[in-house]
C-alpha cells in the first residue's frame, strides 16, 4: 500500500510544541501585565483550566461523564482555607477561629486540628477529596454502574455535600463560608493573591498537571482507559480489571480538581458552599465540551475562551449571558461534536490530505500516536 | 493427550426457562472442537459461562485443574482464556496498532501501566499477528473504518496477542465474504497446529472445513459428538439441525 497521508493533528512532536508554545504565552503575561488585579483575574482562569483538564482527562478519555466534579474542587478549597484560617490562629491565645466562637463552640474541633501545620493542611486538602474520589468510585464502578447513571450519582453526591456544609454550620460557617483574614504563607513565600506570585504558583501547578496528564494519556495506562471508553466488556475479557481503571482515572482527575479547589482558595481567600454549586459544576463540562473534550489542551483553552467571554462581554448582557451561553452550546454539540479540538482536527486533517482524497480509495488515517489532539 | 478443559453437569436458567440443562464436555489440548446446534441450542450462553460473563447455577468448568467456575471475566481471561465475540468487538476510534497493543495484556496492574509506555516483547508479536490475520498494511487505520471481514480478524488478532492457551471463537465467518471465509478457514487451521480452539458454528460447511471434533448442542443439553463424518451420519442430529438446514435449502 502507498505511504498514507498523515493527519499532522495527531503528530506527537507537534502536539508537545503546541503546549510548548500555550505555556510560552502564558508565561510572557505577568511579563508584561503588571496591573494585580488582572493579573488574579488570569490566575482564576488558570483554575478553570485545572478543572477543564480534569474533566477532559475523565470524560474525553475514560468516556466517564462527571457532573460533579465540585466535589473534589470544593474539598479541596476548604482544606486551603482551613489551613489559611489556622494560620491566623494563636495556639495560646486565640486557638478558635471567629467564628466557632460566634457558633458559641468552646474548641476547635478534632477534624480542624492538623490544619495547624501548613504542609499537613495542604497534604490532606489534596488527599481527603483523592480518596472520597477512590472511594465512591470504587463502589460504583465495582458495581458496573456506568453512562447517565454515574453522572446522576456525582451530581446527587454533589448536592449532598453542598448541603452538608451548609448544616453544618459551626464547624464551616454554613452559607458564609471561611474567609481566612491573611494570604497563604508557605514559610519560604507569601501567596500574595493580587501579585505575581500567585500567578506563577498557578502557572507551575497548571503546567505540571498538564504535562503529567499528557504523559499519563500516552502510557500503557492511557490507551487501556481509552479502549475502555470504546468497550469496556472488551476490555474486561483481555484480562484487565475495569473497575481499577476506571476507579483511578476518576481519581486522578480528582486530585487535579482538589489542586484547582486549592488554587481558588489562595486566589480568592475565601470559600463557601458557592463552590460545590451544581451549576458550576457543570460548567465545567461545558468549558471542555466546547474546546473539545478529547483534547486535554483544547479544554483548558475552552474555559479560557468562554470564562474569558464572560468576563468581557457577559457583563453587557447581564442575566441574558446564561442564555447565550446556553445557545452557543446547543450549536456547539450540533455542528462541532468534537468542540474546537474536532474542528481542528478536521481542518488540519483536509490540509494534509490536500486534494489526493478524489480519488476515493484512501482509508481515513491517524499515526500511532494517539487519538487525542494537539 | 492432557484435558484442556472439563466442563461437568453445567445448568443456567433464566427465572424458569433452563437455558444449559446438564451440559458436560471435555477439551483435548490441540484439538479444534466445533459447538453446533440449532438457534436456542446454549451454545453462546455455554461460552459464556466458560468465559465468565455469566454465572452458571449449577455444575463446574475445571480449565488444566482449576475450578474456574464463577469467577470475573478478567480473572478468567488472566488464566489464559481468550474469546472472541459474536458481534465483533473492536476498539473503534483507536487504531489497528492500538487495538492489539492494549490486547497484548501480560501487565495488567494499573499503577505499573501508568508508568510504562511500551511492554516488552509487545512490538515482536504485534509484528507476528498482525501477518497472520492479514492486517500488516493496515495498521495505522482506524479500527472503526475496517471492512466487516478486517473487522473480524481484528478481533481474532486481539485474541493471539492475548497469548490464550485456549480460544473460544463465536460465530467467526458471520457476515463473511466467500473469500474472506476461505482466508479465516487457512487462518483457523494454521492456528490449531498450536492453540486449543473452540468454535461456535452454524455453518456446516465451515465446520467440516476446520473441525477436528463436533459437538452437538440441543435444548441446552449434549446430543452428539464425534467427527465430522460421525455427526453427519447420526440420525438424531439429522433430525434437529442438519434436517432443518436442507430445508432451508
Amino acid at each position: 500500500m502507498a505511504a498514507m497521508e498523515k493527519n499532522i493533528y495527531h503528530n506527537k512532536a507537534l502536539q508537545w510544541g503546541v503546549y510548548a508554545v500555550f505555556f510560552i504565552a502564558l508565561a510572557i503575561i505577568p511579563l508584561v501585565q503588571d496591573d494585580a488585579f488582572i493579573l488574579n483575574q488570569f490566575a482564576t482562569y488558570g483554575v478553570y483550566g485545572m478543572l477543564a483538564l480534569s474533566i477532559s482527562l475523565c470524560w474525553g478519555f475514560g468516556g466517564i461523564l462527571n457532573l460533579g466534579q465540585g466535589i473534589a474542587f470544593g474539598l479541596g478549597a476548604y482544606g486551603m482555607a482551613m489551613t489559611m484560617q489556622m494560620q491566623s490562629q494563636d495556639p495560646d491565645i486565640n486557638p478558635i477561629p471567629p467564628f466557632m466562637l460566634n457558633n458559641a463552640l468552646e474548641e476547635l474541633p478534632f477534624f480542624w486540628e492538623p490544619f495547624w501545620n501548613t504542609s499537613a493542611g495542604i497534604f490532606l486538602a489534596l488527599l481527603v477529596p483523592t480518596l472520597f474520589y477512590v472511594i465512591f468510585g470504587g463502589l460504583m464502578f465495582q458495581a458496573r454502574v456506568a453512562g447517565p447513571f454515574f453522572a446522576i450519582m456525582t451530581l446527587a453526591i454533589l448536592s449532598a455535600l453542598a448541603t452538608l456544609f451548609i448544616d453544618l454550620q459551626p464547624y464551616t460557617n454554613g452559607v458564609n463560608g471561611i474567609s481566612p483574614p491573611g494570604a497563604l504563607d508557605l514559610g519560604f513565600v507569601v501567596v500574595d493573591p493580587y501579585s505575581s506570585v500567585s500567578y506563577w504558583t498557578v502557572f507551575v501547578l497548571l503546567l505540571v498537571s498538564t504535562v503529567c496528564a499528557k504523559l499519563l494519556t500516552q502510557s500503557r495506562f492511557g490507551l487501556v482507559v481509552q479502549a475502555l471508553k470504546n468497550d469496556s466488556e472488551r476490555v474486561r475479557f483481555l484480562g484487565y480489571h475495569v473497575a481499577f481503571y476506571e476507579t483511578a482515572v476518576y481519581a486522578v482527575s480528582g486530585l487535579i480538581a482538589a489542586l484547582a479547589g486549592c488554587c481558588w482558595a489562595f486566589l480568592t481567600q475565601y470559600v463557601s458552599p458557592a463552590q460545590f454549586d451544581v451549576g458550576f459544576s457543570i460548567s465545567m463540562v461545558i468549558w471542555a465540551a466546547i474546546g473539545g473534550r478529547n483534547s486535554l489542551i483544547w479544554a483548558i483553552m475552552g474555559a479560557f475562551m468562554v470564562q474569558g467571554a464572560q468576563s468581557y462581554v457577559g457583563d453587557e448582557f447581564l442575566n441574558s449571558w446564561v442564555l447565550i451561553l446556553g445557545l452557543f452550546f446547543i450549536l456547539v454539540v450540533r455542528f462541532l461534536p468534537g468542540g474546537f479540538a474536532g474542528l481542528t482536527e478536521s481542518l488540519l486533517g483536509a490540509l494534509s490530505t490536500g486534494g489526493r482524497r478524489r480519488g476515493g480509495d484512501v482509508p481515513v488515517d491517524v499515526s500511532k500516536a494517539g487519538t487525542e489532539g494537539a | 493427550m492432557a484435558g484442556v478443559l472439563e466442563i461437568h453437569d453445567l445448568r443456567k436458567s433464566f427465572d424458569a426457562a433452563k437455558v444449559i440443562n446438564g451440559f458436560s464436555l471435555d477439551v483435548t489440548e490441540l484439538t479444534l472442537q466445533c459447538l453446533v446446534g440449532p438457534n436456542g441450542a446454549g451454545k453462546t450462553t455455554t461460552i459464556d459461562l466458560i468465559s465468565g460473563r455469566q454465572k452458571p447455577t449449577s455444575g463446574s468448568v475445571i480449565f488444566r485443574g482449576d475450578d474456574i467456575t464463577g469467577l470475573s471475566e478478567h480473572e478468567i481471561a488472566r488464566r489464559g482464556i481468550g474469546r472472541k465475540f459474536q458481534v465483533p468487538a473492536v476498539f473503534r476510534e483507536l487504531t489497528v496498532h492500538q487495538n492489539l497493543e492494549v490486547a497484548y495484556s501480560r501487565e495488567t496492574r494499573v499503577f505499573r501501566n501508568m508508568f510504562h509506555f511500551t511492554v516488552p516483547g509487545c512490538a515482536e508479536r504485534l509484528e507476528q499477528v498482525a501477518v497472520e490475520v492479514g492486517l500488516k498494511d493496515r495498521l495505522s487505520v482506524m479500527a472503526g473504518t475496517l471492512s466487516h471481514g478486517e473487522t473480524q480478524w481484528l478481533e481474532i488478532g486481539m485474541v493471539l496477542m492475548q497469548n490464550p492457551s485456549l480460544l473460544l471463537f463465536d460465530e467467526p465467518v458471520a457476515g463473511m465474504t466467500e473469500h474472506e471465509i476461505g482466508k479465516t478457514i487457512e487462518m483457523l487451521n494454521e492456528l490449531k497446529k498450536n492453540h486449543t480452539i473452540i468454535v461456535v458454528e452454524h455453518d456446516m460447511g465451515f465446520v467440516r472445513q476446520i473441525a477436528d471434533i463436533v459437538t452437538v448442542m440441543h435444548m441446552g443439553q449434549l446430543l452428539a459428538q464425534g467427527s465430522i463424518s460421525d455427526i453427519e451420519k447420526d440420525e438424531r442430529v439429522r433430525e434437529v439441525y442438519l434436517g432443518a438446514e436442507e430445508e432451508h435449502a
